[in-house]
């Protein structure tokens, strides 16, 4: 009887440790995300697409402002996945590599505003929930996560156009390296 | 001219959405998969028996979207169950997965069906119509109809607001209070649909692995990846390693569960928070290598670009992987140092 008795208590404690991270989540996490979800919405709909897009076809001109500026931007105000659309003002061989850094902006500047990809945010939360723990701020590492990323997300993203070019070479595929109208 | 044939898919157990009708017609006759690893999923073999339709991998190669009559995904529910239902192309996700991710709102029955498996895909009795092309091209027309309409308001508004200074700041007003509320509206839905069924799945797990004493085994067997730079830069590489990133991929599942158990471990101060990091970077070296086709498509890239940037971005985040940990472990000096 004791072993049953341990057993059952044993299983109702797997939940009792889950629903405490939960509570704790959902109390703490979630109103924040809320409120900058709505405020990102807003300024978004007030700003309007086309001003989005007219900047986006300044920035095909230089691979900074490509590759660095303009994901940041596109993952700030369009969060995940639509910050990938961007690339469509750069021309079809710069599309991987804005491709490259856009999807890891996705992720690096979710550590500060989570709203870019609250689908995906336990990458940073789950760790930065164990700096919580130890009474540290996390956003110290957010910030960090974020600065650090906009360097390393560039050098992929730049990366890239050198991958591009060698698998050009190998399938005897050329890209066109033209504005898009 | 091939003779096709129409089939009715309908929901699996704890699926979503559907009965589907659906036939290949004229050009528009591709089925086109886009699952894990890129092998060919089971119920594919039947639909190509089935309809006589042909099958075409979409991690490989690139389809035009109206040459495409059927998709089929295997999504957790996070992003790709929503891509084609958002252009109305009829999707099958293998995965018992409802209304999810930020595309939620264009998951609907009418043009997705989920958790299927042989069993629900039968020859259509002829009872329902297939998905006309037509049908599909009906709701773009009344969105872009709203959005003109739309417009007009907004016109409308701008013209009145000129003739009066009070009726100008009662309009702009009127427009922020709304532009707020709809934003809270989707807001709410984001967290509802979204955060919140994950920070359930992901509560349920940290409560199995710790209370069970998994977590225990497993971070002895992190420990040495995670718990120095060494072993955190061997991870990024692993992570990065070709068509090992593209199945490490879907939905970050995996990285937010490593992130998860390495984030417990920092907490029991079994590892150094400064790594920390380092460690971001490391478990995510293979970001979005699963999403590259779908994710050029979002930047309307020809079907060239899809090729040629499959491989390119594979191999440009194997080369730039442990580069991005190293520059996470220079950028994490001094981080949380003497506290």
């Amino acid at each position: 009887m004791n072993i049953v008795i341990k057993l059952a208590s044993g299983f109702m404690g797997l939940f009792d440790v889950g629903a405490a991270t939960f509570i704790g989540w959902v109390t703490g996490i979630v109103p924040k995300v809320l409120l900058l979800l709505i405020l990102m919405n807003s300024i978004i709909a007030l700003i309007g697409q086309e001003r989005i897009n007219k900047f986006a076809k300044v920035c095909s001109g230089n691979v900074i402002l490509a590759y660095g500026i303009l994901p940041f931007l596109a993952a700030f105000m369009l969060g995940n996945p639509m910050a990938l659309s961007m690339g469509k003002f750069l021309p079809e061989r710069m599309k991987p590599s804005y491709y490259a850094a856009a999807s890891y902006h996705c992720h690096t500047n979710s550590g500060i505003f989570n709203h870019i990809n609250p689908g995906e945010i336990f990458i940073y939360l789950g760790i930065a929930s164990g700096i919580q723990t130890l009474g540290l701020d996390m956003t110290e590492l957010g910030l960090r996560y974020m600065l650090v990323g906009f360097i390393a997300n560039f050098m992929s993203g730049w990366a890239t156009d050198f991958t591009t070019k060698i698998v050009m070479k190998q399938q005897g595929i050329e890209l066109s390296n033209e504005m898009p109208q | 001219m091939a003779d096709y044939r129409a089939i009715t898919i309908t929901k699996g157990n704890g699926g979503f959405g559907g009965p589907l009708t659906v036939k290949p017609e004229g050009k528009k006759n591709k089925l086109i998969y886009i699952t894990a690893g890129g092998a060919e999923p089971d119920i594919a073999a039947k639909i190509i028996e089935l309809t006589g339709c042909e099958a075409v991998n979409g991690f490989k190669t690139a389809v035009p979207d109206e040459e495409v009559f059927l998709c089929i995904i295997d999504c957790g529910g996070t992003l790709r169950c929503g891509i084609y239902p958002q252009k109305r192309i009829p999707t099958i996700n293998i995965n018992p997965v409802g209304k999810s991710g930020p595309l939620a709102k264009y998951i609907t029955e009418d043009i997705y069906v989920s958790g299927v498996t042989n069993a629900q895909i039968q020859p259509a009795d002829g009872s329902a119509a297939p998905i006309s092309e037509a049908k599909a091209e009906e709701p773009k027309e009344e969105r872009e109809f709203k959005y003109s309409a739309d417009k007009k308001v907004s016109e409308t508004m701008g013209t009145q607001a000129k003739s009066s200074f009070i009726q100008k700041i009662g309009m702009g007003a009127g427009k922020v209070v709304a532009t707020f509320n709809t934003a809270a509206k989707e807001a709410v839905q984001t967290c509802i649909n979204t955060i919140i069924p994950f920070m359930g799945f992901v509560s349920l797990l940290i409560g199995i692995i710790q209370g069970s004493g998994f977590g225990d085994w497993f971070a002895k067997l992190l420990q040495p990846l995670c718990g120095n730079i060494i072993g955190l830069l061997i991870l990024g590489f692993i992570c990065s390693i070709p068509f090992l990133s593209c199945l490490l991929g879907p939905g970050a599942v995996i990285a937010q569960i490593v992130g998860t158990l390495i984030g417990v471990e920092i907490g029991k101060g079994n590892i150094d928070p400064s790594l920390s990091l380092p460690a971001l970077f490391a478990i995510n070296t293979q970001c979005a290598c699963d999403f590259v086709p779908v994710g050029l498509g979002l930047a309307e890239a020809d079907p060239e670009t899809v090729e040629v940037g499959v491989p390119s971005v594979l191999y440009s985040r194997f080369l730039t992987g442990i580069p991005r940990v190293i520059l996470g472990y220079i950028g994490s000096i001094g981080l949380y140092a003497g506290k």
